[in-house]
């Protein structure tokens, strides 16, 4: 304790120079980028170069939980086990945090999993654009490889119902989402302050007559004007979690959910049935912010992350879906219900367009968080 | 040497002489408050709070945005609406429980102290996930309900269940400085009050409540100050329409990456609780003035 | 509410008590029904992890149908969990230490200050529990990236020293303004010196608020969730950091069965420690 005040009176120092630093645009905080020889010839997913990364420090991000578990044990560690790196892992992604240490240069996450519309939204400005001379992306769904990124995974919002209470009729598609008088009872959808992604906004307008292929651009107003018509039957929910309770516990009728938690609840006994005509595809995205030490490093990583042995082992860990084509992962009947990468369920997707998504994500997040609080 | 430093409260006698070089003492007691304060939170605070007046640029675009938006008002005055409920709330039910606690025998304290730090112990995030449970609409608190053929009641993502879930969240924040200060009341003032003939509720009125003030104005102050920085709670318990001034600026920094409003809101809400604090300081002083003469 | 019933500390003169009227009985009795009601809404609610926690299920759907002890053993198999614990335990501890003692100060400091001063230095020190925590934790991680802070320990104990302080001199404070002055004074004219006054007569009688401010400072530290989810790393990671990432992303009963033994835990210890405080009281008279 005798010693407190001085060490404070030191730090107090270094957090007024630290202030000065951010505001002269920060200096380089760590050493040289090694050296690194990743091999000849053209890259193949799910390789890397044995001990090619020897003593390279690496940090991979996730959103933590039993996903990134699955990610570290099927596909990251054994990648720092092959290609010598040393892992580290952090998490939950922060995207203030990405910004933070993309302005003081001082970069600290070499591959963060991220939201897919963010992450090409932010292409160019905190993220880099990723060498595909390094990482093989032939067999990522179609689309799905953009400059900046490479889906983490597959998932998808879709229209799940409850079988009990409805008599003998089903809801078809998104129309019945906002037939109150057919179909009576609460409805719960995502309704987060501060997001705003691909799913319900398409789903108000193909039930307010636009066909899927006239989606975009989205007319925002209008998808909004629809969803007031059935508000006060709306509930909202805020986390994953707390969606797949709503669905178990029976407090709502229908729900648009993401598709791994109605898995979950269907699993723990939830009476509930997806409604998969319609379905709006989506993916989580591997990136790369922009200063990283060693860009090679963080493209082998990814490379190796997008092969198909990783790919089928990360969807029996974790029940979410492949992003390699050919990938035929050991799941039961059930979730192999689940997975939205097959080609039947692909048919039944709508199709997002994820350039308008990019460019437009911040204003459709104020709108949608204004209608929200409203 | 003297120890009566100059009191409180103004209404007391002048303060007495040596007070300079006391002073410079008393800074020093200060200090290593003073020293954690600039260094952890002024000098982030700072870094935040120059982004409000340059990011993206240098102007004063954020605020002008802040004001110019009515959703983003309405949120901050149903932020401090609902922050003055709980505050009510809270002291409702805790002037008579810390009442019981300074008047019970040591085992009935023991209990009653137990009772309030329990909850205490268990984790913000646990609690308000239990009150999620309990509040959902086919939850116990419905079941209990319909048993004695009354509801299904909307609790959850309502205000009310904000309320409720705050309440009792920051209840023992009330409880604490509540029995601290009647614990250290002079009986024997309450004792001469009935005995000159004065009627219980007029020795509470005139004697025991403005003895207890300071502990109600401190509970008040942590509940009312804590619940407008609330985060966790009301996203959990409420809904996108009861949302809070918290949750606003944690959408345009971590969602947004707008730090420039997020730093404005910040200080938006700093400059408001500091001109509502000096407020009630100076409302506090006036009540002070009219203490029982007994006691300074 | 005036016949004083208790007598113990310092503070007090004995006075014998006021024979109790019938009327009074009644008030009294209310008082309890009405506190008893307070305390079950207090405590009951969190009650409910202790059976969610035995649940069979990978569900936090209410009332359980099935029992397991599964949760706890990914508790204790699960070393992310464990570690979170020990964690928090450590960093609320020193938080504690750290914030009451120069908490305390402060407030002694703050209760000698001219009344300008006194507003001018209270409205700083509370700013912590103004700003919206949010604000500060972005430009804390900022700082903290820094100068390698994130993740640390003392990071975490000066993060959550300075969100407790108010917490800590709110209390004292109230407690010293309600301080019998004349108390003081007596010592001062009895020859006690200022260390000995201090000593002996103030922070005695100020000890209950100095307790419940320890209290709040552990809480504050122990709930911590905003700036430690920006200032935390893998390698120190505090329970409502695991608790925020098990609840958005994972639908995970463990959560409960922590929360569970957490609550056991501190349940016994303050009783415990309560026995031995009456104890204690009943040698004493």
């Amino acid at each position: 304790m005798s010693r407190l005040p001085s060490t404070i009176r030191r730090r107090l120092g270094l957090a007024a120079l630290a202030a000065g630093a951010l505001a002269l645009g920060g200096c380089a905080g760590q050493g040289p980028p090694p050296n690194i020889d990743l091999g000849a010839g053209p890259a193949r997913a799910g390789t890397v170069k044995p001990d090619a990364l020897k003593d390279v420090a690496m940090t991979f991000t996730s959103y933590g939980g039993a996903f990134q578990t699955g990610q570290m044990q099927g596909i990251v560690k054994p990648f720092g086990k092959l290609s010598g790196a040393r892992i580290l892992e952090d998490g939950p992604t922060e995207y203030a945090k990405i910004r933070a240490q993309v302005e003081a240069d001082f970069v600290t996450w070499d591959v963060v999993d991220t939201d897919a519309v963010w992450s090409d939204g932010q292409c160019g400005k905190l993220l880099m654009p990723l060498d595909y001379s390094i990482i093989d992306a032939s067999k990522v769904p179609e689309g799905q490889a953009t400059r900046c990124s490479v889906p983490a995974m597959n998932y998808a919002t879709v229209l799940t119902y409850d079988k009990t209470k409805f008599g003998g009729r089903t809801p078809q598609g998104w129309k019945d989402f906002y037939d109150v008088q057919r179909f009576p009872g609460k409805r719960a959808m995502f309704g987060g302050a501060g997001d705003a992604a691909p799913g319900d906004l398409e789903g108000a307008l193909i039930a307010d007559g636009v066909a899927p292929e006239d989606l975009y651009p989205l007319d925002v107003d209008r998808a909004l004007r629809k969803l007031d018509t059935i508000r006060k039957h709306l509930v909202f929910w805020e986390t994953g979690a707390r969606s797949q309770q709503m669905l178990e516990s029976g407090e709502v009728v229908m729900a648009t959910v993401w598709s791994g938690r109605a898995y979950a609840a269907v699993k723990n006994g939830a009476k509930f049935e997806p409604v998969w005509n319609q379905f709006v595809p989506r993916r989580e995205a591997l990136v790369v912010p922009k200063g990283v030490r060693s860009p090679k490093a963080s493209m082998a990583l990814i490379n190796y992350y997008l092969g198909r042995e990783q790919q089928e082992k990360l969807t029996e860990l974790t029940s979410y879906s492949p992003i390699h084509v050919d990938a035929r992962p050991k799941v039961d009947r059930l979730l192999q219900s689940y997975v939205t990468t097959t080609p039947e369920r692909q048919r039944q997707a709508i199709k997002v367009d994820s350039a308008w998504w990019a460019e437009n994500q911040p204003a459709v997040i104020e709108k949608f968080t204004a209608w929200l609080a409203g | 040497m003297s120890v009566s430093a100059s009191p409180p409260l103004p209404a007391a006698a002048a303060p007495p002489p040596g007070r300079t070089r006391r002073g410079l003492r008393n800074g020093s007691l200060f200090l290593p408050a003073a020293v954690l304060l600039a260094a952890f939170f002024l000098a982030p605070l700072a870094v935040m709070v120059v982004r409000a007046f340059t990011d993206p640029q240098t102007g004063l675009q954020n605020f002008s945005w802040f004001f110019g938006d009515a959703v983003q008002v309405d949120v901050l005055i149903r932020t401090f609406r609902t922050a003055l409920i709980v505050t009510v709330v809270c002291a409702l039910l805790a002037y008579p429980y810390a009442y019981l606690m300074t008047v019970v025998g040591p085992l009935g304290l023991a209990v009653l102290t137990l009772l309030v730090l329990v909850p205490f112990w268990t984790s913000l995030m646990v609690r308000t996930f239990a009150w999620v449970i309990l509040l959902q609409d086919t939850g116990v608190v419905n079941d209990v309900l319909g048993f004695f053929g009354l509801g299904p009641v909307q609790l959850i993502r309502t205000t009310t269940g904000v309320v409720i879930g705050m309440s009792q969240i920051l209840l023992p924040f009330m409880v604490m400085p509540l029995y601290a200060v009647m614990r250290g009341i002079d009986r024997r003032l309450l004792q001469a009050s009935s005995g000159l003939g004065a009627k219980p509720l007029t020795t509470f009125v005139k004697v025991w409540l403005p003895l207890s003030l300071p502990g109600l104005a401190a509970g008040a102050l942590m509940v009312f100050i804590s619940s407008l920085g609330f985060y966790v709670t009301p996203a959990l318990l409420g809904s996108p329409d009861t949302a809070l001034v918290s949750q606003q600026i944690f959408t345009q920094v971590n969602g947004l990456l707008e730090w420039g409003r997020g730093g404005a809101m910040g200080v938006i809400v700093l400059v408001m609780t500091l001109v509502l604090l000096a407020v009630s300081a100076g409302a506090l002083r006036l009540l002070g003035g009219q203490r029982p003469e007994g006691r300074a | 509410m005036s016949a004083p019933t208790v007598t113990d500390g310092a503070t007090r003169a004995s006075v014998p008590a006021a024979p109790r009227k019938p009327k009074r009985r009644v008030g009294r009795g209310l008082l309890w029904a009405f506190s008893a009601l307070v305390a079950f809404w207090l405590v009951a609610p969190a009650l409910v992890v202790i059976p969610l926690s035995f649940t069979d299920k990978q569900s936090l759907a209410f009332p359980p149908t099935g029992w397991s002890t599964r949760w706890y053993e990914n508790f204790f198999s699960d070393p992310t969990w464990a570690a979170s614990l020990w964690s928090s335990i450590q960093v609320g501890l020193l938080t504690t230490v750290v914030a009451t003692v120069v908490g305390t100060a402060a407030a002694l400091g703050l209760a000698r200050l001219g009344p300008r001063g006194q507003t001018l230095a209270r409205g700083a020190l509370m700013a912590p529990i103004i700003v919206p925590v949010i604000v500060v934790a972005v430009g804390t991680y900022a700082l903290f990236l820094r100068f390698r802070l994130l993740g640390t320990l003392p990071g975490f104990v000066a993060a959550h020293t300075v969100l407790a302080l108010p917490f800590v001199i709110i209390p004292v404070s109230a407690s010293l303004a309600g301080l019998d002055r004349r108390l003081q004074d007596a010592a001062a004219i009895c020859g006690a010196n200022r260390w000995a006054v201090l000593r002996q007569i103030t922070l005695p009688l100020v000890a209950p608020g100095i307790l419940s401010g320890a209290l709040f400072a552990f809480v504050t530290s122990f709930d911590e969730v905003v700036i430690s989810l920006f200032i935390q790393s893998p390698y120190l990671r505090t329970l409502p950091v695991q608790m925020y990432g098990s609840i958005t992303r994972d639908t995970d009963p463990t959560i409960a069965a922590a929360a569970t033994m957490i609550l056991v835990i501190t349940t016994s210890l303050v009783v415990v420690a309560s026995a031995v405080a009456l104890r204690r009281i009943k040698h004493a008279r």
